[in-house]
Parts: structure tokens; sequence; C-alpha cells
């Protein structure tokens, strides 16, 4: 089940997904995406999990 | 001694040259035959169309690799298999014709002991009128469409820079299509360049998308474990639109597009229009054209290829509905039926059905995305038939087929939102495996693995991506030791 429906703006116009119900970041969150330290230990995790997926999946 | 022909030098068929060629003594001939001269790292296109990588950081020209490597090289396209031979002799070949400069329209056949289809999509920009680089839309499906794609994209900033709003549309231009990765992609680099550029304001960036949900990606969707709880890839990737105001329109298949304005219908049957004054749509991927004939010259094309082109392989065919759908059905050697020594992987073979749920308008329009199989399960599934290959030729026809199922392996899907080492970001996904199993896992996949994360580090993550693929695409020092 969709979560977020397309709409027809009042008015005409495209219909739209209404994005009114997906999460908005916080300040926090944004500034964290973009904080070099925490992404770099972001950046290190990301690399194991796929070295990880490698080892489990691929054959 | 045997011969191995590998039709195709994207992901699929150069990994699978490579891996032969490392696997395979000297006295074994390995020969891959390709319309281009050059290896593309696709991925990266996207970024040549936003002006952010030149055309030859992501290209490199493939014979010097392949001479160093003693591989053979044809610059021609495939035209037609023979997998039982002809009059003169019951080995199998295949008929080439040759797009290099030098030979350009010259025919030769070409025998093999064993055959590898690689020949990945033809773009079926004809199936949607007036879309395309030759009709009024851009794509970044190659290096040379990506470049047109920046050119097109600097002329739209110039004019918002006088102040001028103007409409960019991104997204797939058929209902069919598949990759939408690489639009979801793209619209956020387009957005990230007018941010840079300050006209963001004045620009309507909108999304047009055959996915029925945002964050389908034509896989079904994912579901992630975020801070101990279930998040979708819907939310998660609504998520991003919200945040940087990009409009989406979901279930759409595109019927034409005229000089400034795209005709589409919607999932429940309604037609639109929608204005532009750039768009880059994905055109449906269709299999090359490819003929295949038995040893009399009769045609059996269509005990090889599915209709849409793609090459049959040990999936199950069998039409059911998606209720029935079953991790099973998905191939695990790539293997034709009925041929011990002709696979395809990559694009090439032919999948037995959707991963999302096909959908139907009200009009009887297909809406639904194609399965994705570029990226990394290409590149296993290249190394995985060699391996079967170079068994086969150390140990005999009985040696066991190797295997990598879609419905088993995982997938990286790093998407790129904006550039920048400090000021880029990506939307890194895994998951495990690509096509969902629900008879395994109670959300489709294993929710350790299935991840979806954004922020700067997807950006490093999708860069290092770029290099570590070239470098082994380029056959350089210790190649073999960077996975697929």
């Amino acid at each position: 089940m969709s979560q977020l429906t397309m709409h027809e703006p009042a008015g005409g116009g495209d219909p739209i997904v209404d994005l009114s119900k997906a999460p908005l970041p916080t300040t926090k969150t944004l500034r964290t995406r973009r904080n070099v330290p925490f992404q770099f230990l972001r950046f290190v995790a990301f690399d194991l999990r796929i070295m990880r997926m490698v080892i489990k999946g691929h054959h | 001694m045997a011969e191995v022909l590998i039709l195709g030098a994207g992901v699929s068929g150069h990994t699978a040259a490579l891996h032969l060629r490392r696997l395979l003594g000297r006295e074994h001939s390995v020969t891959v035959v390709s319309p281009n001269s050059q290896w593309n790292w696709i991925p990266s296109n996207i970024w040549v169309g936003v002006g952010e990588m030149a055309k030859k950081d992501v290209v490199f020209p493939l014979a010097p690799v392949y001479a160093r490597k003693n591989i053979g090289f044809h610059q021609a396209k495939a035209v037609a298999i023979r997998p039982k031979g002809d009059a003169n002799d019951s080995r199998g070949a295949v008929d080439v014709e040759y797009t290099s400069p030098e030979r350009t329209g010259a025919t030769e056949r070409l025998r093999y002991d064993y055959l590898i289809n690689a020949t990945g999509p033809k773009l079926r920009f004809e199936a949607t009128e007036g879309m395309g680089p030759d009709g009024h839309t851009e794509s970044v499906c190659t290096a040379d469409h990506a470049v047109e794609a920046n050119e097109k994209l600097r002329k739209v900033i110039e004019v918002l820079k006088t102040g001028t709003p103007q409409t960019l549309v991104v997204g797939m231009g058929h209902g069919t299509c598949t990759c939408e990765g690489a639009a979801f992609e793209y619209v956020f680099n387009v957005d990230h360049e007018l941010r840079e550029a300050g006209v963001r304001d004045l620009a309507r960036v909108v999304y047009l998308t055959n996915e029925a949900a945002l964050g389908d990606f034509g896989v079904d969707g994912m579901v992630f474990d975020q801070q101990g709880f279930q998040t979708t890839s819907e939310l998660w990737t609504g998520s991003l639109f919200r945040e940087r105001g990009v409009e989406a329109i979901l279930g759409a298949h595109v019927n034409r597009v005229d000089e400034r304005t795209i005709h589409y219908e919607t999932l429940d049957g309604s037609v639109h229009t929608l204005e532009f004054d750039f768009a880059m749509l994905i055109p449906p991927f269709g299999g090359v054209p490819l003929k295949a004939y038995d040893a009399d010259g009769n045609d059996i094309t269509g005990e090889l290829f599915a209709p849409s082109g793609f090459m049959k392989v040990d999936a199950d065919y069998t039409a059911k509905p998606y209720e029935e759908w079953r991790a099973e059905d998905w191939p695990t050697t790539y293997a034709a039926p009925g041929y011990d020594n002709i696979w395809a992987v990559g694009i090439a073979f032919a999948p037995p059905h959707q991963i999302s749920k096909p959908q139907k308008s009200p009009n009887g329009t297909v809406i639904a995305p194609s399965p994705p199989r570029t990226g990394m399960p290409s590149g296993v599934m290249g190394k995985t038939v060699a391996m079967t290959i170079a068994d086969r030729i150390a140990h005999g026809p009985s040696a066991a087929p190797h295997t990598a199922s879609m419905a088993r392996m995982g997938a990286a899907c790093v998407a790129s939102a904006g550039t920048g080492l400090t000021k880029g970001s990506a939307a890194a996904m895994t998951m495990l495996p690509v096509v969902p199993d629900y008879q395994r896992f109670t959300t489709g996949r294993d929710e350790r693995e299935t991840r979806g994360e954004l922020g700067l580090h997807g950006h490093w993550v999708k860069l290092m991506l770029h290099y570590l693929f070239l470098y082994k695409a380029k056959a350089y020092l210790g190649w073999q030791l960077i996975p697929e």
C-alpha cells in the first residue's frame, strides 16, 4: 500500500505526489549528513557492509 | 584448445573476458566482439550529464587493454548466432559486421566452442514518438548523450539566470522502462547544479516515473531498519523529494513528446500534458537485434530469444500471477536451454518476469518497471559464467556449473544526489537479495543487509567506486582483488 499518493492540485495542473506525509529531516540530521568525521565513519561502515554482502550473497 | 567468444564489452562481458583470461591457459583463446571501441563506466555518466566530469573521465579504449591481456578483440556487432554451425562446420558460429572505421560494413563468421552473450541493451528511443537525442529529449545512457545533456542543461541555466522560469523534467520515457535509479540520480544532480548556480528558486523540477510508488526502483521497493524501526524506501526517498522541492509524478507512461510538451498517461487512465524546457527521459531497453539460425539456415530466433529480444536462459518463464512469483523463477547458471555452451549475462538475459508488481491502466496500457540487472549483479553473472566455462574446459562437460541467482545475491545502489568532496551527497542503499524472497524473509529481504543512508559519505562511496571500477576494467595490477 502506497503511503505517498498522487493528487491533482486544486485549480488544475499536473497530478503530483502529495509529499506532506514524507518526514522532513531535522536541522541536526542535515548537519550530521555533512559532518566530515561522522560521515567518514559511515563511509567505513558502508564499505564493510558491501564487503560482507559480497562474501555472503554473491556465490 | 578451446575458443571462447564473448559478445559485448560492458560490465558483464568485460568482466567475463578478464576472468576467463586469468583462469585459462594460453593455449585457449578468449575473444570479445563489441561494436564500441571504448569501455564506459555508465554510472558516472550522470556526472558527465551535469558537467561535473568530462567524457574522457568515464571512458577508455578497449583495444590496448585487450592487447596487453592477450584477449582477441573485434570491433563489430554480432548479427546472427548459429549454435549448430553451418553446412561447412558443425561448430557454433556468430556472424559479425564490423563497425571499426577501417573495416566498416565488412562481415565475418567467427567460430566458438563457448559463447557468452553479454550484448547489453538496445536503447529503444523509438518506442516513444519524439523521445531521445534525435527527438526532443536528452539521455545519459551513453557518454556522448550525457555530454549533449549537459550542453542543453547549461543553456537552460543561462536562461534561468536572466530571470525566466524554466521547467526541467527528468524520468522515464515509457511505461516499461528500467534503470529508475539513474533518473533518480540525475534529477537530484540537476537540482544540485541549479542550487550551485543560484537559480533553483526559478526552476520547476519534476521527476516523471513509471514506478507506482516513490523508492520502488523497479525492485518492488525496500524495507529498511532505521534506528530500530522499519521504514520504507518510499518514505525515505519521499523525504528527499520534499526536502529538495522536487515534484514527482508516479505511474506514468509517456505516449509522445513534442518540442516542448510531454504527453503521458497515468495508472488511473487519465491523460495529461507536461510543458518542459529541458527533459532527460530514459528509454525502454530491448535486446540487441540478433537472429539465430540452425545448421540448415532455418530461423530459430524464437527458440533462443524472448520476444523482447533478450536471450532465454535457465529461468522459469511460465506465465503466472504476481502472487505466485518465486525466487526460484530466477536463473542461476544463465545457460541457454538446450545448449551446453551458450550463456547470456547482464541485461542480455531474459528475466522471467518483473520484480515490481506490474500494473495496467484502465486503457490497457502496461505501466510496469522492468527488472534492473546492471552494475553489481551484471559483473557477478559475468564472473560466474567465466568460472563455469573455465571448469568445463579444465574438467570436462560434467563439471558442475557455478551459480549466481539475483534472488540470492545482493547489490549496492549508490544514487548520487550532488557532487563535491564536502558538499556532495548520495542515497547509498544495499539490498540482499536483489529479487525479494518472501518465503525466506518477511520483508522480502535480509533486514540486516538492506539499508539506506543519505549523506556525504554516499558521494565518497560513489566516487571510490568510479575509480576502483575504472582501475579494475583497465586490468591493472591486482584488478581481480576488487570484487564485482
